[in-house]
């Protein structure tokens, strides 16, 4: 077996000299340290990313993006394209992985002040791919055309629209035109499989590059002493990432098969909103939140504010490496540890909050 | 000589009594008007109304000048939408209706307002009915006074004056038919009404009389949801209708019944009222011969098929009345499988004995009716079952309305009585149920399918990570036993490039 395997490699290494190919990647080495599972989630988002495409390559084959077809189609996705059930699910199932994926990678990133230079611009299209990943999210949403999905853009557009001056032009050329309606769904169709996978291609060409380039961070308490360990990013980095691709590929084909997505009911725009209708999960703190902030505080509208607030918050974390001077000269900064604890603690707390409510 | 004198002066007493109390009436009779001559016997000139409570001016005064003076409220004959505000004065007014000893309802007027007459006329410029078009001017009398143009026996008359009136009528609403009289004649309160029966309905007894609205109104008697309530007014009242000798059960019956829930439960509009089957203004029971006519207005295909069928001539011939014979009248209840057959509940024993080969069609057809609802049932079980288990089965779903459209169809079918004829229809449904059920039984074994298919694709992915993790082990204790860690891949020639 062994022997037949050389074989094969001695052939292909006759032809494309694979072997200088392998020695390139062998010079690249990862550190080893208590923190070195936080690498993996990029990987990880990689893969469930790489995941995305396929499937939404193979559901674009079926899918209508219509008003009138849009939610027959994945109907019939469901029930008469073969296997059309599992790619739906896994492309469902995924996309929330992909996300959760990503925002793990982010926070593990920020705690370990990865950001800090020479890679503020990995930083930046880390985040820029992690904000198109909310938009993937939220103009797939509506794709199905479902009665949840429907009043949840609904709720989420008006929301946007309430950002003064931007936000009514926003709102409607997000809806386009007054409401939700087919012409919505045609545009989010559009950003969908057209402008976010475009945009989000070019940031994740630099993103890796500069990774290959760079290579990883070290976490900031390791640099000074401690011994260091680092391990060939080829093949044994690869090949753990890869181990770690199979153990995802079975959660979701274990969620698709067992908690197949539902497709619910055809959207109605002339019917009342359903009870209990809620964004995505991952919208979910941003929501819940919004319920919090009163009607008006003080002479602001209180929407308002709290979209303000948000918008002024993820201002500050995208711009992060260039504030945080202290890391960047590799002075320990403990003020970022705990607004990192924080934002986490209040994220966490308000989704679970928005889920019980 | 002392008489005469003593006869002049009492009447020039009673003259003078006479002009000082309401010298407008003295004059007018003296002319010998018709308002005046009316007047003795109006209703108002008995309650102390004198001609100035409407006309206004001064009664007491001698003189016609100043009598109808202007200046003393004389207003002269009021017309238009006045006439009415001129009665409401008083009518709507209760404590000056008690002050003159009438215990008469008080809003007549604001009624009226509101009624389809109280809409505007055609000039735009007054109401379509003031008071006075029904109760007259001058002579007005009370209701139940027979002499009155709006007792029992007289008012059929007086709607009739504008709503037979066909040219009148349709400047108003063209499509309001003008043959209510003509068919109220016809009705059984019609000719009782003829004959000087005050007791029975006329048009006030459904329609109301001030408020009157449309029939399209919901407020309005004649609404259909209101009108087995009008009806029931009398047909109800167990002493009025044992005076007729019919019973008073049939509201009650009615509102229990398949049709009753559907109108009045159900708010149904196209179910049947009173009036759907008995008829309005023609009202009648309708005649045995006539019973599959009526129930074929709605039911008309099951009216079809049984009037083609060989119950038709047996029917006629023992003079049974068609629909009613097998589900009732005002109690009808919802058709049941269980009527037909030859089990308990069955209507066919009734008249089919066993051995007889309606008995044994009546066998045979429940048979299918069951093993129609057998399979919609199976089916249906298997559709619920497919979607419990999360998979996309509503096309299945969609398509066992066929299955309960044919179990509709072979509902109406037993009406034809014709074992064939109704086997080809259950066939037809439990081609559809069968169909489904196949769908669904196969979306349950896909349900199994996907899980053995995932254990099969866990295990690979499982054996090929486990397989991956003893590869990377083995790497790893190569390179460490062969360059210190160093990077390596276990196919390179090590030899090549070092």
């Amino acid at each position: 077996m062994s022997a037949r395997w050389h074989k094969l490699y001695g052939w292909l290494d006759e032809r494309v000299d694979i072997d200088e190919l392998v020695r390139f990647m062998g010079k690249k080495y990862v550190p080893v340290h208590r923190h070195s599972i936080w690498y993996y989630f990029g990987g990880v988002t990689l893969f469930l990313f790489i995941i995305q495409v396929m499937t939404g390559i193979l559901l674009l084959l079926y899918y209508k993006g219509s008003e009138q077809l849009a939610f027959e189609s994945i109907q019939f996705i469901m029930s008469k394209v073969q296997f059309g059930w599992l790619v739906r699910s896994i492309h469902s199932w995924s996309a929330n992985l992909f996300i959760l994926s990503a925002v793990v990678h982010m926070f593990s990133v920020y705690f370990e002040r990865s950001y800090r230079k020479p890679r503020e611009i990995t930083w930046l299209t880390g985040m820029l791919m992690l904000f198109l990943g909310l938009g993937f999210g939220f103009s797939g949403y509506l794709l199905p055309w479902n009665e949840l999905a429907y009043f949840a853009t609904k709720v989420g557009t008006d929301i946007a629209g309430v950002v003064p001056l931007l936000g009514k032009p926003l709102m409607l050329f997000l809806r386009g035109g007054d409401e939700v309606t087919g012409a919505t769904l045609s545009r989010f169709f559009g950003f969908h499989v057209a402008v976010f996978p475009g945009l989000f291609t070019v940031l994740l060409v630099i993103h890796l590059l500069l990774v290959q380039r760079q290579g990883m961070s070290e976490p900031q308490g390791l640099e000074e002493g401690e011994s260091r360990q680092t391990m060939p990013f080829f093949p044994n980095f690869m090949l753990r990432d890869i181990l770690l691709w199979l153990i995802v590929l079975n959660v979701l084909a274990i969620l698709a098969v067992f908690f197949p997505w539902e497709l619910g009911r055809k959207a109605d725009p002339f019917a009342s909103a359903p009870a209990g209708i809620h964004p995505e999960w991952y919208f979910l703190f941003m929501f819940q939140s919004l319920k919090y902030i009163p009607s008006r505080v003080l002479v602001v509208d209180g929407e308002v504010l709290g979209i303000g607030l948000f918008g002024a918050a993820g201002l500050a974390w995208l711009l992060i490496p260039f504030w945080d001077r202290k890391s960047a000269r590799g002075i320990r900064n403990r003020t970022i540890s705990y607004i990192g604890i924080g934002v986490v603690v209040y994220i966490l707390l308000f989704t679970i909050l928005g889920w019980l409510s | 000589m002392r008489t005469p004198a003593l006869i002049a002066a009492v009447l020039i007493l009673a003259g003078r009594s006479a002009t000082a109390a309401d010298a407008c009436l003295t004059c007018h009779q003296g002319l010998g008007d018709k308002p005046s001559a009316l007047w003795a016997h109006d209703v108002h000139a008995r309650h102390g109304v004198s001609c100035a409570g409407c006309h206004g001016g001064n009664p007491a005064a001698e003189d016609m000048e100043r009598a109808m003076s202007r200046d003393a409220g004389f207003v002269g004959k009021p017309s238009g939408d006045a006439i009415s505000a001129m009665c409401a004065r008083c009518h709507a007014d209760s404590s000056r209706m008690a002050s003159l000893g009438a215990h008469i309802r008080t809003d007549q007027f604001a009624l009226l307002q509101q009624s389809v007459h109280g809409r505007l006329a055609l000039d735009g410029k007054q109401r379509i009915v003031q008071c006075t078009a029904c109760h007259g001017v001058h002579g007005i009398l009370p209701v139940a006074d027979p002499g009155s143009p709006v007792s029992p026996l007289r008012v059929v008359a007086l709607c009739a004056s504008c709503h037979s009136d066909a040219k009148y009528i349709r400047t108003y609403n063209p499509a309001l038919p003008v043959d209510q009289l003509e068919k109220y004649r016809t009705s059984v309160h019609g000719s009782r009404n003829a004959a000087g029966d005050p007791r029975v309905a006329q048009c006030v007894s459904c329609h109301g009389n001030h408020g009157i609205l449309s029939a399209r109104d919901v407020r309005s008697s004649v609404y259909p949801t209101n009108i087995p309530l009008t009806c029931a007014r009398c047909h109800a009242n167990a002493a009025l209708m044992a005076s007729y000798g019919i019973p008073a059960d049939q509201y009650a019956q009615y509102a229990a019944s398949v049709h009753g829930v559907a109108l009045l439960v159900k708010k149904d509009l196209g179910a049947p009222a009173c009036n759907s089957c008995h008829g309005n203004h023609g009202a009648a029971p309708p005649g045995v011969e006539s019973i599959s006519q009526v129930c074929g207005t709605c039911h008309a295909l099951n009216a079809d098929l049984f009037a083609k069928s060989p119950h038709k001539s047996a029917f006629d011939a023992g003079g049974l009345p068609e629909c009613e014979t097998c589900h009732g009248k005002h109690d009808i209840a919802p058709a049941t499988a269980a009527m037909l057959g030859t089990g308990g509940g069955s209507i066919c024993t009734r008249c089919h004995g066993d051995g007889d080969p309606g008995f044994m069609a009546a066998a045979a057809m429940k048979r299918l009716a069951d093993s129609l609802a057998a399979s919609d049932s199976a089916a249906r079980a298997l559709v619920e079952e497919a979607e419990q288990k999360g998979m996309e089965i509503a096309e299945a779903r969609f398509r066992l309305r066929d299955a309960r459209q044919a179990a509709l169809e072979a509902r109406t079918t037993v009406h034809a009585f014709d074992e064939p004829r109704f086997a080809a229809v259950v066939g037809k449904g439990l081609a559809v149920t069968s169909a489904v059920a196949d769908e669904a039984a196969r979306s349950v074994a896909e349900y199994y399918f996907r899980r053995i298919g995932l254990g099969v694709a866990t295990l690979i992915i499982t054996l090929l990570a486990v397989s991956l993790y003893l590869f990377i082990r083995r790497l790893e204790r190569r390179q460490a036993a062969g360059r210190g860690g160093d990077a390596g891949f276990p196919f390179m020639k090590e030899d090549t490039h070092t």
